[in-house]
């Protein structure tokens, strides 16, 4: 324990007490930019079946702004959690300045001088700036007491090296997103990290907080640390990167350096070619309105108080038409979603019509009465009860309906359940089985099941697709023009693009809760859709229109 | 052989019980006359004589942890029931018990009647509905779907009210004390449910914080410096009171006859009503529950109702057991019924379990006291006994023995392919299940 934290007493002589690794970096200062310090080859990686990196290279220069960008999914991510050791048993090796490192945990992978800085960050809110810089690694006054005066005094040091002026007795809650950012980089610049893997920086930030972590991010780099920095902001990447490496679908498209990329290059990388068109299936442009939505707002409370989650959403759905919602996580997809279910959570205003008439939703209960079902995002957690049959998850909505004075009927449960196996192919024992022990695809077609049972008119879809594999895809796709043929309307919310233009007849795009437009069938291409989603984009996308 | 072997594992509680049994009869004395003590009808009623109020308990209990929350309260609660029956049993005129038990019978009585009416008159209009082929609700009209229960309920209350208030001068009787401390004991469990599902408390607090304050209620209604309130049949209470600690038809003690008629009642609603259903919905994920449109806030309330309900029964017979009513009476109760609803392999995650595990449970503990009673063993060591007894059959029931006994054979071959068996998905913990999900989804982000 005690050695882990000569990281401390580095800050005065630093690198005396570094171990040899690092010594190789000083040896390395003179020349920036040249030599490999991470170097990762064939990297493979499947989850429950599913492919999410495919034979992956990525390799990463001392001193380098290494970005690394992909549409959701694309396995960004994943790549990322495998380098900082938080993913093990994958394909491929990882070689660290030409040693190969297999890192069977984190903290393994923070002593070799690689952190990791997570999307949401880790930090603990009712303790100390010092506190969460070195927690788990205290400096301790014979081995018991916590040595305050040392780590407060360490920690002033590092947030002084990053340029920032946070006091270190201060309680995290009390910072904002940015500087919160800034005291996970000083912890990870406490682990002497070389190696620093940020996801998402930027996402929560302001845009003057973004100018401060791309000047001390750059300083960083200057200093000798390769960071690998993952955005959606092309423009920020730009700016900040010396390299890019897209991936997409698991697979990695292109690696190159900024100065001969654009920003045309790098979309048309992450977006790939374009997917064939679904002939079959023809657009109802027709039929009734089923559900209309009017200046949807959401006020939610998230960790830093209230916020605006949707700004004013409009449109329109008619029978038999399956309309796409599009955007990046977090652009306010699944709010829609959950505010025409009733099961937002915050503040909602505006108005929603089904079939004209204005109604108004509170609960799943008013939604279901009403003929709207959700088939959610996340099926384990909020859509089936895992040891509980077949039979019993698919009849559950239904089971008050076919109850008389309340005692179930047993034999129409069980009929509505081997219908719904029946239309829905699941592959199962029999409507006995339990639904823990389905695959994916077929539980996702439970979940299906169960709301079809209450024949909705207004099926709400969040990822359907989500970590089922291909053939199971297929056969979902499949349903779902089966269901828009049978005159449902349809919302299907997805981050996989060629999903979302494949199934949608129109496509709703989002942007950090702003309805960015909505494209027609036949001017929905990647390169329209993702410019209405990319923030920062649709100015950019205007000016070149104009 | 594989068949078997599952069918005794999904029996192993019932072999268990047949064990103890076992156990019982082979240690037990015999009588001078050369019969077997243990097995006699005479002990075994009076085991289940013995079970029948921890039992009632265990039965409300066993919905409560179903639905995946807790109910610390049904001892103290339990205890005033005591002292409310035992007052108005000894007590003519208006005591502190008929106050607050007259009103609480009117107001629980009446609501009950209402709401029964407007559930009959739903499954009414459900029926017709289902004969015409679809299920849609067409109901009464909104007036009168308000009007009629209400009205009903009205006439109810008007009844129990003409007839509590004509026994207050004098005493109650069985039938009085029978409909009134239960009464009061669901209002207790009525505001535990309120609490929970619409002040969003914890269970655990909210039910803990009405454990202290009903002892707290039962001491000052019982208001003398020892708070025991005696109940002589025949002397200061109705002669028919006796009935409740009689045999029924000589075959069985008429406290267990209100056990297993509970057991029953209780064990096929929730099997085969819709509100049984909810509750393993509910305490198997209740953000799925919710999404599937059910109104968890009055399935939980029903349940803590329920258990509320039940403790106060339990009073009733404690009084006509012990002759008389304490405010501690019930002291310790809530723990032994939470034992005997996880010995009968009910998960205190919820979702999983029943009430025959429960029945199971609560026999094992009353089976066990006895053998060690016949025995003459201290009643300290019977502590320790049961201690044990939850921890090895917790232990069996969730078959976290086998995995320990997996996990050292893998150490123990070194083997990389013997991998532990754990992982049945079915039988993961929450955290552990959670843990899975986010694996899963983790390559989509």
């Amino acid at each position: 324990m005690g050695t882990r934290f000569d990281a401390l007493g580095a800050e005065d002589a630093r690198g005396a007490s570094r171990a040899s690794p690092a010594a190789v970096l000083g040896s390395r200062a003179g020349a920036p930019g040249r030599e490999i310090v991470l170097c990762a080859e064939q990297i493979s990686k499947s989850f429950a079946g599913v492919k999410a990196l495919h034979n992956v290279d990525f390799d990463l220069r001392h001193g380098e702004v290494h970005a690394l960008m992909g549409e959701n999914g694309a396995g960004k991510s994943t790549l990322m959690k495998i380098l900082a050791g938080v993913h093990t048993g994958y394909d491929g090796t990882v070689l660290i300045e030409g040693h190969t490192a297999s890192f069977s945990g984190v903290r393994l992978a923070e002593e070799a001088g690689v952190a990791i800085i997570h999307q949401e960050l880790n930090l603990v809110p009712e303790l100390s700036v010092a506190d969460n810089i070195f927690l788990g690694r205290e400096p301790l006054i014979g081995g018991v007491l916590i040595d305050r005066r040392r780590m407060v005094s360490a920690a002033k040091r590092l947030l002084a090296r990053l340029g920032v002026t946070i006091a270190p007795e201060t309680r995290v809650a009390g910072l904002r997103v940015g500087e919160q950012q800034l005291v996970e980089i000083a912890k990870a610049l406490s682990l002497n990290a070389r190696i620093l893997i940020m996801d998402e920086p930027t996402s929560a930030l302001s845009s003057s907080e973004c100018d401060t972590l791309f000047k001390i991010v750059r300083q960083l780099a200057a200093e000798g640390v390769a960071i690998i920095y993952t955005s959606h902001r092309i423009e920020e990447v730009l700016e900040l990167a010396d390299r890019v490496t897209v991936l997409r679908d698991g697979r990695q498209v292109m690696t190159a350096p900024i100065g001969e990329l654009s920003r045309e290059a790098i979309i048309s990388a992450m977006v790939g070619r374009e997917m064939a068109a679904n002939a079959s299936r023809k657009a109802a442009q027709d039929g009734a309105v089923v559900l209309s939505v009017q200046k949807l707002t959401l006020d939610t409370l998230g960790p830093h108080g209230w916020r605006r989650t949707l700004h004013g959403v409009s449109f329109a759905l008619r029978r038999g038409e399956i309309l796409g919602i599009g955007g990046l996580l977090g652009s306010g997809r699944t709010e829609i979603l959950e505010s025409i279910f009733g099961v937002s959570r915050g503040w909602r205003d505006g108005s929603i019509a089904i079939d004209g008439a204005a109604v108004d939703i509170n609960s799943p209960t008013d939604a279901y009465r009403l003929g709207v079902a959700l088939v959610s995002e996340d099926r384990k957690e909020r859509g089936l009860h895992l040891t509980a049959s077949i039979c019993d998850n698919v009849a559950l909505p239904s089971i008050g309906a076919l109850s008389r004075f309340g005692l179930r009927s047993f034999a129409g449960e069980r009929a509505l359940a081997t219908d719904m196996v029946e239309r829905l192919s699941v592959r199962c024992a029999g409507i006995g089985q339990e639904v823990a022990a389905l695959s994916g695809g077929n539980q996702q077609k439970v979940v299906i099941g169960k709301w079809l049972g209450t024949e909705p008119r207004i099926l709400l879809l969040d990822e359907p697709t989500r970590g089922i594999d291909i053939g199971a895809k297929q056969e979902i796709y499949r349903l779902i023009f089966n269901l828009a043929a049978q005159g449902l309307g349809i919302i299907v919310v997805t981050s996989e693009m060629p999903e979302l233009l494949l199934l949608s007849d129109r496509i709703l795009v989002m942007c950090e809760g702003r309805q960015t437009g909505i494209l027609a069938r036949e001017n929905a291409t990647q390169e329209t859709v993702m410019r209405l989603a990319a923030p920062g984009m649709a100015a950019w996308s205007q000016g070149a229109l104009s | 052989m594989t068949a078997l072997l599952r069918l005794l594992s999904r029996t192993k509680l019932y072999w268990g019980l047949l064990l103890i049994c076992l156990i019982g009869a082979l240690t037990s004395p015999y009588t001078s006359s050369g019969h077997n003590i243990f097995l006699s009808y005479g002990n075994l009623t009076d085991v289940l004589r013995q079970v029948s109020i921890t039992g009632l308990v265990a039965t409300g209990m066993t919905m409560v942890i179903l639905l995946g929350g807790i109910d610390l309260s049904v001892g103290s609660v339990m205890g005033f029931s005591t002292v409310i029956c035992a007052m108005l049993l000894t007590k003519p005129g208006w005591t502190a018990a008929s106050v607050m038990g007259v009103p609480a019978a009117i107001l629980v009585g009446g609501a009950a009647v209402a709401l029964a009416v407007r559930f009959i008159f739903a499954g009414l209009a459900r029926g017709r509905d289902v004969s015409a082929g679809r299920r849609r609700e067409i109901a009464l009209s909104r007036r009168q779907s308000t009007a009629i229960p209400g009205l009903l309920g009205l006439v109810a209350t008007i009844a129990i009210g003409w007839w509590t208030m004509n026994q207050v001068p004098t005493k109650f009787g069985v039938l009085g004390v029978l409909l009134i401390a239960p009464c009061l004991a669901m209002v207790l469990g009525g505001v535990n449910g309120l609490l929970i599902v619409t002040g969003r408390l914890q269970p655990f607090i909210a039910t803990l914080a009405m454990m202290v304050s009903a002892l707290g209620i039962a001491r000052l209604t019982a208001g003398s410096d020892n708070a025991v309130v005696p109940v002589y049949t025949g002397t200061n209470a109705t002669e028919a009171f006796e009935l409740l600690r009689s045999m029924l038809w000589g075959v069985l003690p008429v406290p267990s006859v209100f056990f297993l008629a509970a057991i029953i009642l209780f064990g096929a609603i929730l099997r085969f009503t819709t509100f049984g259903r909810y509750a393993y919905a509910i305490g198997g994920n209740v953000e799925a529950a919710k999404l599937s449109g059910i109104k968890v806030a009055q399935v939980q309330l029903t349940a803590y109702l329920l258990s509320g309900l039940l403790a106060g029964i339990a009073g009733v017979l404690f009084v006509a057991q012990y002759r008389q009513g304490k405010p501690d009476a019930g002291t310790g109760l809530e723990l032994d019924a939470i034992a005997a609803v996880v010995i009968g392999g009910t998960s205190l995650m919820g979702g999983r379990g029943g009430l025959a595990g429960t029945f199971v449970g609560v026999l094992i503990f009353g089976l066990l006291s006895d053998i060690l009673q016949l025995q003459n063993i201290d009643s300290n060591v019977q502590l320790v006994m049961k201690g044990l007894i939850i921890v090895c059959t917790v232990l069996v029931q969730e078959q976290n023995l086998g995995q320990l006994v997996a996990r050292w054979q893998f150490r123990r071959s070194g083997d990389e392919h013997v991998g532990p068996k754990t992982a049945e998905p079915h039988r993961l913990p929450s955290a552990a299940k959670a843990q899975f999900a986010r694996e899963d989804l983790d390559e989509a982000s």
